[in-house]
């Protein structure tokens, strides 16, 4: 008992020593260690792959329905894209999912800030299928690589059109790399990016896939970028649809409403996957696209404004009744005030009684999928590479054109214009594509988003809008992670 | 008792030392405020300084701002000859009209960090004149869209449609046999008093204004009978009268006693359906409202086509 002293001593010692504060407050990340050894084999990072289109499927809020950022994924696109166009906006004006269709997005907004998130949650598991891409069979190795970088690719085309300069990340990096992860990247630097990540899809995806990239996928998606990029590529544009056209594997559905009933049709070319009534792999949008029997967990979003209606009447041919429908008292309006989007209603849906719809038995968890690329795209981007920033009377442009509205039952030859110009052909991509989230993005890159935007926001007296609301603001999550080097855009 | 009183006096006395050792070692650092300064980082992110700018639709010398100016809270903007704002996005009327005009900006943030950016703006006069369609102006709907809504003292029928008209048409394309058109004969003269026949349609095109005159054409064909497809002569010639009015009438005797902006005697003698060509040159007036107004004064057939008004150049 006399050496208490010494003992005493020495564990107080051993103590003061043995407490390394730096490793203990930042310990190594155990997920660098589960990566390494998760990658075996070519399954493995097969299912890599599957996973970086778990990240776009995103999580349905009905099934984690904290209001934070939980990578909704592609399921909040409509907000930042159709609430900014002309086409919709929201039933109510409270909550952060009410701020977009009045331009009063701020840098807290949380759904802004999920989406961005989500796009670099795709980008981040698509460099790690990169990083590991090796362990896959060598007659897979190109084909792999290919789908990760069409996907990363996807996701760097939202970002550069929602939010301009981002930073471009283009591997695996550590949370202390933080000159990587947080410098922006002029949009040149990251549409060339784009261009050569789409490229390799072209030259390695495989034909036939309708929910994993295809050939035709990157071909299509390629051809938008070149239409979209700051020099525009009309030329590469037309030869990429015209290849997609002449491949024979696509073609328009007879009946406008099987483009979005019967999946994965002759129409589809890419789309993302939901299961109906699984929590895991179902999605939450077409609940929140009803309003007069409301299903969702707002009062009604994506609701049709009666602008766009008008010009369903005028131009949407038999589209009109496959697209929005009107419920209640607004049924008897000639233009409805608050009709809502029918493209995407829940499985069991019956809405014949517009005084009483139904939509099925699980409308929250619903499975209709999410197209992102569809044959009727395809053809009115060859018209417009070929319009190449003006009008055009080529015949091949005008058939293209022509080939959509056909099937929207109007007349092929007294219906057919004379000289296509830009306006006719935004009123057919805004019929013919509303509520896929193109409307936005069409009118920036046709060059008239201010313009249309601007008298849309003075007709609605939404006053908050100027130019400067055409992007969205840098999230301040991640200005705020930054440490200061990630900056603003314009408020 | 003093037992007692010594040890509280002694405890006192334990208590005061304690204090004082206390107050003389106290971790006054330990308890210290942080001042708002300490932990703060230098901002080095600092202003950047840009602009773009739209032209007022109704106003080209009106130039609206838009600040596209990053990490900045104030701005100073001077746009030359003293004129000066500190608005974010003020409209700026450059009244000396069309020219490139130097404009600068200073951003600036808290810390009255400032970044300057001057860009030349330039104001053009990017003037489209209102596209004019005439109604009927090809004469397949007879008569429709060329009638005065009354005439005192006269007649609103404003001429006869007849089959033969132009071999072009209205797109100019040639049709290959004649095509509708309007007809002028002697018993509708404007000698024929009540009964001459005025065809009349108002139109609306861009005013002249007094920094800006504006200049539309007004074109027909028209066609008068030859000597050998039909004897005889008005006083002073077979010839159509064409007209533009200095407003819109209601009225046909109005526009009839009216002082047109600009007139027109067409009398060249080539035959039924050889057409000639017209392109009447007209100043518009401040209004911008206008009509255009056909008559005749023959005594053989006459015809009238493809009557269309655009601006000039």
């Amino acid at each position: 008992m006399k050496y208490i002293k010494f003992l005493i001593l020495a564990v107080t010692g051993a103590m003061f020593v043995s407490c390394d504060q730096d490793e203990f407050l930042n310990p190594l990340p155990d997920s660098a260690i589960v990566a390494d050894s998760f990658f075996q084999s070519d399954d493995d990072v097969l299912a890599a792959i599957i996973g970086i289109y778990d990240a776009v499927q995103g999580v349905n809020e009905n099934t984690e329905s904290s209001s934070i950022r939980f990578n909704r994924g592609v399921q909040l696109e409509y907000l930042l894209t159709e609430h900014r166009s002309d086409n919709t906006r929201s039933k109510t004006l409270e909550g952060s999912r009410a701020d977009f269709h009045r331009y009063i997005v701020e840098p807290d907004n949380v759904q802004s800030e999920d989406y961005y998130q989500s796009m670099y949650e795709i980008i981040f598991r698509a460099n790690n299928v990169l990083e590991y891409v090796d362990n896959a069979d060598a007659s897979n190795l190109n084909r792999y690589t290919a789908e990760a970088k069409f996907l990363r690719a996807y996701a760097y085309f939202n970002l550069v059109r929602l939010y301009g300069d981002v930073p471009l990340v283009t591997r695996v990096a550590g949370s202390d790399e933080k000159e990587l992860l947080f410098t922006r990247v002029a949009v040149e630097t990251v549409y060339a990016q784009i261009v050569s990540d789409l490229q390799e899809g072209v030259t390695h995806l495989s034909s036939g896939h309708k929910a994993r990239a295809s050939k035709a996928a990157a071909q299509s998606l390629l051809a938008k970028v070149y239409l979209t990029q700051p020099t525009p590529n009309y030329s590469g544009a037309r030869q990429l649809c015209e290849d997609v056209i002449n491949s024979g594997e696509f073609s328009l559905e007879s009946n406008f409403s099987d483009v979005f009933y019967n999946e994965l049709n002759d129409e589809i070319i890419f789309a993302v996957q939901y299961l109906e009534g699984n929590p895991d792999e179902s999605q939450g949008f077409s609940s929140e696209f009803t309003s007069y029997s409301r299903q969702g967990r707002q009062d009604g979003l994506n609701i049709v404004n009666p602008n766009l209606a008008e010009d369903f009447i005028a131009y949407g041919g038999n589209r009109t009744a496959a697209s929005y429908s009107a419920f209640g008292d607004d049924v008897n309006l000639p233009v409805p005030e608050d009709a809502e989007v029918i493209k995407f209603l829940p499985f069991g849906s019956d809405i014949s009684d517009t005084n009483l719809p139904t939509y099925g038995d699980a409308p929250s968890n619903a499975g209709n999928d999410w197209i992102i690329l569809r044959y009727s795209d395809v053809l009115l981007m060859h018209a417009e590479a070929i319009m190449a920033g003006g009008d055009t009377a080529d015949s091949s442009a005008i058939d293209s054109f022509m080939e959509v509205r056909v099937r929207a039952g109007f007349d092929p030859v007294g219906d057919r214009p004379a000289v296509l110009t830009t306006n006719l052909l935004l009123l057919e991509r805004r019929v013919e594509l509303a509520f896929e989230n193109h409307r936005f993005f069409d009118l920036l890159r046709l060059g008239v988003a201010h313009d249309v935007l601007g008298a849309h926001a003075t007709l609605k007296g939404y006053t908050s809008y100027n130019i400067r609301r055409l992007l969205l603001p840098i999230p301040s999550r991640e200005i705020n992670l930054s440490d200061g080097l990630l900056t603003q855009n314009p408020q | 008792m003093k037992n007692q009183f010594n040890i509280f006096k002694n405890t006192l006395v334990m208590v005061f030392c304690v204090l004082a050792m206390m107050l003389s070692v106290g971790c006054e650092e330990a308890f210290e405020f942080e001042l708002p300064e300490a932990g703060s980082v230098e901002d080095t992110v600092l202003p950047t300084a840009d602009f773009a700018y739209i032209p007022n639709a109704l106003n080209f010398r009106m130039i609206e701002f838009n600040n596209l100016s990053t990490e900045s809270i104030k701005y100073a903007w001077d746009f030359g000859g003293g004129d000066t704002s500190n608005e974010k996005d003020p409209t700026y009327t450059f009244a000396a009209g069309e020219g490139t005009y130097p404009v600068t900006l200073t951003a600036i943030d808290g810390n009255e960090a400032s970044t300057t950016v001057t860009l030349d703006v330039e104001v053009v006069d990017k003037f489209v004149p209102i596209p004019v369609t005439i109604l009927n102006g090809d004469f397949d709907g007879g008569s429709a869209d060329w009638k005065f809504s009354s005439f005192t003292g006269g007649n609103t029928n404003p001429f006869n449609s007849s089959s033969d008209g132009s071999f072009t048409n209205y797109d100019g394309s040639d049709n290959g046999a004649k095509t509708k058109g309007a007809k002028w004969t002697s018993s509708t003269s404007v000698s024929a008093g009540s009964n001459a026949r005025y065809a009349y349609q108002a139109i609306l095109v861009s005013p002249t204004l007094v920094d800006r005159t504006v200049k539309y054409i007004l074109e027909y064909e028209y066609a008068i009978k030859t000597p050998a497809e039909q004897a005889g002569e008005a006083v002073g010639g077979n010839r159509i009268f064409s007209a533009v009015l200095d407003g819109h009438f209601d009225d046909g005797a109005d526009a009839v006693a009216s002082t047109p902006l600009s007139s027109f005697v067409a009398d060249e003698v080539k035959g039924k359906t050889s057409h000639t060509t017209v392109r009447q040159e007209f100043t518009t007036n401040a209004s911008g409202e206008v009509a255009i107004m056909f008559s005749a004064e023959t005594a053989v057939d006459c015809y009238i086509d493809n009557v269309k008004v655009y601006a000039a150049d």
